[in-house]
């Protein structure tokens, strides 16, 4: 493992990539660290702390694992890369609707980089939208509350469109630092970034423990973490391939084809999304709640089984949605009448089955059924903090929650991956054997 | 002062987001967020895209100033 790192760091051309995104990393956690200008840090700081106690901990918990702490800093990178994933969000669904972006889709290349531009403008639209709100909650004092000191140094409409303006230009650069990763560094940048945000947290989350729990229980949750991290690397890794034969093809002198492949089907193969979608969509009403103090019957219910996460309706709720989302998301990314009319027209097929409509029932059939375990699974990972919460009093943003080990994991493993991969083109032994 | 900064951070703000959406986007989307395909990335960057990018930091590095600066006067002002 070691030498591995070091051959990966005297290969110049990775070592370069490594620093490149190790420099990114840095720039991007520096911007979440310092504040937007106009804000008063010191009573931001005293104020989170009144509220990380109070009855709404629950939401600023998971406000705060997306954002990496940035959001309650109001810092200049406070939105974070949220706009971005609820715009990929909203144009993965508008495909499924609209027509011409599913065509789009389909183009290929030039199609997907259209759908990325969409993607672009759509993050700076909901960047103003968010961002507005935000600087105008901490204005009016909504944005921590239970807490009455003034946010702002100064309230008057210049500045806090200033503010405005400068948190949309960093998420811009968000955008544009993840994108120079995926450039010129390793790994998926947004990811990257994504996971650097959910590991910075980690380290204060796990002294809240040790300072508030003793020990012991310390102890015992590091345990049960790495069993965790084990676990999930195990599912993520599951696949049942599927076996192809490719038929043998004269095209004039020369002989094509007639190797064997397969089809690798993962357990899991929707990744984190669902959850993120369903961690988002549960997040809404308590948010649409909070802004708004209304007393009809909705906003009772609402802030009676929605907000709190250990209550067992919501954590059905959040089950229920995990597993829905789940097969929605293979639906979409997996198509099987199109993998199988891909395969038939290259001379390929699944033993025993014959190629066209057939094939396609078969791999959707597989499908659905390899996909009813990866859903449960992801449903109960995802469950783990709340559980832990109930058991243990942990804070609600215990560190081996689903959304947070889901991503990690995830995006260690893949990139990695890619790591290795450039590895091997060197022919030299990669981390994983 | 605190205005001519302001100023200064609305417009190099405006321009930072204009050139960051001027940048081809790499990388498409959801799928490849989180466990997708490994993306490659062929060829070297243009001219074009290399000034653009020169153009970007510097804007970039006078935005971050900017911010600080006001973010000082902001405090400064208030106490003084």
């Amino acid at each position: 493992m070691l030498t591995a790192f070091t051959r990966a760091f005297r290969t110049p051309d990775l070592r370069k990539k490594l620093l490149f995104t190790l420099f990114i990393i840095a720039v991007f956690r520096l911007g979440s660290q310092l504040p937007a200008p106009g804000v008063n840090t010191g009573a931001v700081h005293r104020c989170v702390d009144v509220v990380s106690k109070g009855a709404n901990a629950n939401v600023y918990g998971l406000v705060n694992l997306f954002s990496g702490g940035a959001l309650l800093k109001l810092s200049i990178f406070a939105l974070g890369i949220m706009p971005y994933i609820t715009a990929s969000i909203i144009l993965q669904l508008l495909t499924v609707v609209i027509p011409r972006l599913e065509a789009l889709r389909k183009e290929g290349q030039a199609g997907t980089t259209k759908i990325t531009q969409y993607t672009r403008y759509l993050t700076i639209g909901l960047a103003i939208l968010q961002g507005t709100g935000i600087v105008a909650m901490a204005s009016t004092g909504n944005l921590l509350q239970g807490c009455t000191e003034d946010l702002l140094w100064n309230k008057s409409w210049f500045t806090i469109v200033t503010m405005v303006v400068t948190i949309t230009a960093g998420t811009s650069v968000i955008m544009w630092l993840g994108e120079l990763v995926t450039d010129r560094g390793v790994g998926n940048g947004m990811s990257i970034l994504i996971f650097t945000q959910v590991v910075a947290v980690f380290p204060s989350e796990f002294w809240n423990i040790y300072k508030t729990k003793g020990g012991f229980v310390f102890a015992i949750v590091l345990i049960v973490g790495i069993a965790i991290v084990a676990g999930v690397v195990f599912v993520e890794q599951a696949q049942r391939r599927i076996p192809v034969q490719y038929a043998k093809r004269m095209v004039g002198r020369r002989m094509y084809g007639g190797t064997s492949t397969y089809i690798p089907l993962k357990v899991n193969q929707a990744g984190v999304i669902p959850v993120i979608f369903a961690s988002s969509l549960l997040y809404l009403p308590s948010l649409i709640v909070q802004m708004w103090h209304s007393s009809n019957p909705v906003a009772t219910f609402i802030s009676k089984y929605l907000v709190k996460g250990d209550h067992p309706i919501y954590m059905a709720l959040y089950f229920l949605l995990i597993i829905f989302f789940t097969y929605f998301y293979v639906a979409i990314t997996f198509n099987p009448t199109e993998v199988a009319d891909n395969m038939k027209k290259y001379g390929g097929f699944i033993p025993g089955i014959r190629p066209g409509r057939p094939t396609a029932e078969y791999l959707d059939y597989v499908l659905t059924r390899i996909t009813a375990p990866g859903a449960l699974y992801l449903g109960l990972i995802a469950l783990v903090p709340m559980v832990a919460f109930g058991i243990i009093g942990a804070s609600q943003n215990f560190p081996f929650g689903g959304t947070s080990i889901l991503i990690m994991v995830g995006v260690g493993l893949d990139t990695v991956k890619q790591i290795e991969s450039q590895l091997q083109q060197r022919n030299y032994e990669g981390f994983l054997r | 002062m605190i205005i001519t900064i302001s100023i200064v951070l609305i417009l190099t703000s405006a321009l930072m987001v204009l050139l960051v959406l001027l940048h081809k986007g790499k990388g498409g989307g959801l799928s490849d967020l989180f466990g997708g395909g490994i993306s490659s990335s062929l060829g070297g960057s243009s001219v074009v895209e290399r000034n653009l990018d020169r153009f970007t930091i510097g804007t970039g590095v006078i935005w971050f100033a900017s911010i600080i600066a006001l973010g000082l006067l902001l405090k400064h002002g208030h106490h003084g």
